[in-house]
């Protein structure tokens, strides 16, 4: 379990422009029992509601069947006899890539129609063979599948064509920004930074595509998911004082003995694992913003925070996105959660009597619920792993 | 001259109850003032938790060795002009 690879799953979408609501649909889960992880695109024809439906259908109906190991071909059939036929085009269509892949490293992928998925492994784009498989239903439909084991530092990237066409009929571009274009750019882009994030990775690879279309207009929707296999990064947040004061010692110790990045919320909290470790823990005033209170800096520590305000604020982000205008502590731990994958919370359960009092702000939550609402969106949006200690 | 040291706590309730308010005394203080001030940030002076002295309510600053209790940036600033009238 320790040395097993970790997926890190980014994603990101534009609309095609006009239009309320994406026309592909990207779903993933993960399968712990079986230490599984399968992600759907799926691009519906045409664009807009009537896209969106076909897409998430065919992503749900995907999901059911890949996860329950069904026979591909015969899935497939069901799955297009099962799709309504476009009143205008007369046939039923959605595109999909599956990505199938086990924690020890072996993938499977099967696409239909959407642009092949592109496998990076030690800053270079890697060909994977493929077999073709089709119908006899639906004879011009043909299935592509491909087998390989990843290593640790590879990337597989999937696109919607809206990505590939990008910018099509353009000057720059008469035939579209291409698959090779967005291979290249995310060559480069992990050239620049090898360990980049696949949410980052995602998001400047639609960025960039938005960027080739007229006046930054998508025609057409822009999807694209990154998954990254890599070492697990480990974070341990420690927050509140414990229940016991005798355990304080072995509640800081905790801190000085993790094998990963450390973060601590709490005033309180602080000057416990300052006092018990020896430590010294100064202010941080870069860390200034008129709604939450200012980081400390302790050595050893990767970001020391205030608690409940600022746990309060990460929640908030979590649920809406990350300001990206701003820099305290809550932005600060925010974002160092959405880059750890294995994330332990060690949380002291002692109630702190100045937050009882009634005349502080209704908002004032208690801990224990802070931490649990955390842990859960952690755990089913974002895919972490995360285990949580009460002391 | 030795400066005055104004000691603001910043844990969390104390922050809820204005403390964020006088930590602007850093940037914006009035010009009398401002070149004789020392702000330093606290984290949670635990006087908040100190029921046995029945304190008032935070926010709790220092100004030097002086505790101002329910402290605001008036009360703050004219303990510190009092300081330096002495």
């Amino acid at each position: 379990m320790e040395d097993s690879l970790y997926i890190e799953i980014g994603t990101a979408q534009q609309q095609k422009y006009g239009e309320d609501c994406f026309g592909d649909t990207i779903y993933s889960k993960k399968i712990p029992q079986e230490r599984r992880i399968i992600s759907i695109l799926s691009d519906g024809l045409g664009s807009g509601v009537k896209a969106n439906i076909l897409s998430s259908m065919t992503t749900r109906m995907a999901m059911t069947f890949v996860e329950s190991n069904m026979e591909l071909m015969h899935s497939s059939e069901v799955m297009m006899d099962a799709l309504p036929i476009c009143q205008i085009r007369k046939i039923s269509y959605a595109t999909f890539s599956v990505v199938d892949t086990q924690l020890d490293g072996k993938t499977r992928i099967f696409e239909m129609d959407n642009p092949p998925f592109m496998l990076i492994r030690g800053g270079k784009a890697v060909n994977v063979r493929y077999r073709e498989i089709s119908s006899e239903k639906w004879k011009d439909r043909t299935i592509n599948i491909s087998q390989m084991t990843n290593q640790e530092e590879d990337r597989i990237i999937l696109i919607s064509d809206g990505v590939s066409q990008a910018g099509l009929g353009n000057r720059l571009y008469p035939l579209g920004w291409q698959r090779q274009g967005c291979l290249n750019f995310a060559i480069e882009k992990i050239r620049k930074n090898p360990h980049i994030s696949a949410h980052e990775l995602a998001h400047a690879i639609v960025a960039e595509a938005l960027s080739k279309e007229v006046g930054g207009h998508a025609g057409d929707d822009i999807s694209c998911v990154v998954l990254y296999f890599r070492k697990p990064r480990k974070l341990l947040v420690l927050t509140g004082p414990p229940f016991d004061e005798n355990r304080d010692k072995e509640f800081a110790e905790m801190v000085a003995d993790y094998d990963g990045k450390t973060a601590i919320c709490g005033g309180t909290t602080a000057n416990i694992v300052e006092r018990e470790l020896c430590l010294k823990c100064e202010i941080d005033k870069t860390s200034f913003d008129d709604k939450i209170p200012l980081c400390s800096k302790m050595e050893g520590v990767d970001l020391v925070t205030e608690g409940i305000l600022t746990l309060t604020d990460v929640y908030r982000m979590l649920k809406e996105g990350i300001d990206t205008d701003r820099d305290n502590g809550a932005t600060r731990l925010a974002n160092l959660l959405l880059d750890s994958d294995k994330i332990d919370f060690v949380v002291g359960t002692k109630i702190n009597i100045a937050h009882q009092d009634p005349n502080l702000p209704m908002e004032l939550e208690i801990r224990r619920n802070i931490v649990k609402k955390i842990f859960r969106i952690l755990q089913d949006k974002y895919l972490k792993e995360i285990s949580i200690r009460y002391i | 001259m030795k400066k005055i040291k104004v000691r603001i706590c910043v844990g969390t309730s104390c922050f809820v109850m204005g403390s964020a308010q006088i930590q602007s005394l850093e940037f914006n203080a009035p010009s009398d003032i401002a070149d004789e001030i020392e702000i330093v940030e606290e984290r949670c002076m635990n006087l908040c938790k100190d029921i046995t002295r029945k304190r008032n309510r935070g926010p709790f600053v220092y100004v030097d060795d002086e505790l101002i209790e329910e402290a605001t940036y008036e009360k703050v600033v004219a303990k510190i002009r009092e300081k330096l009238q002495k």
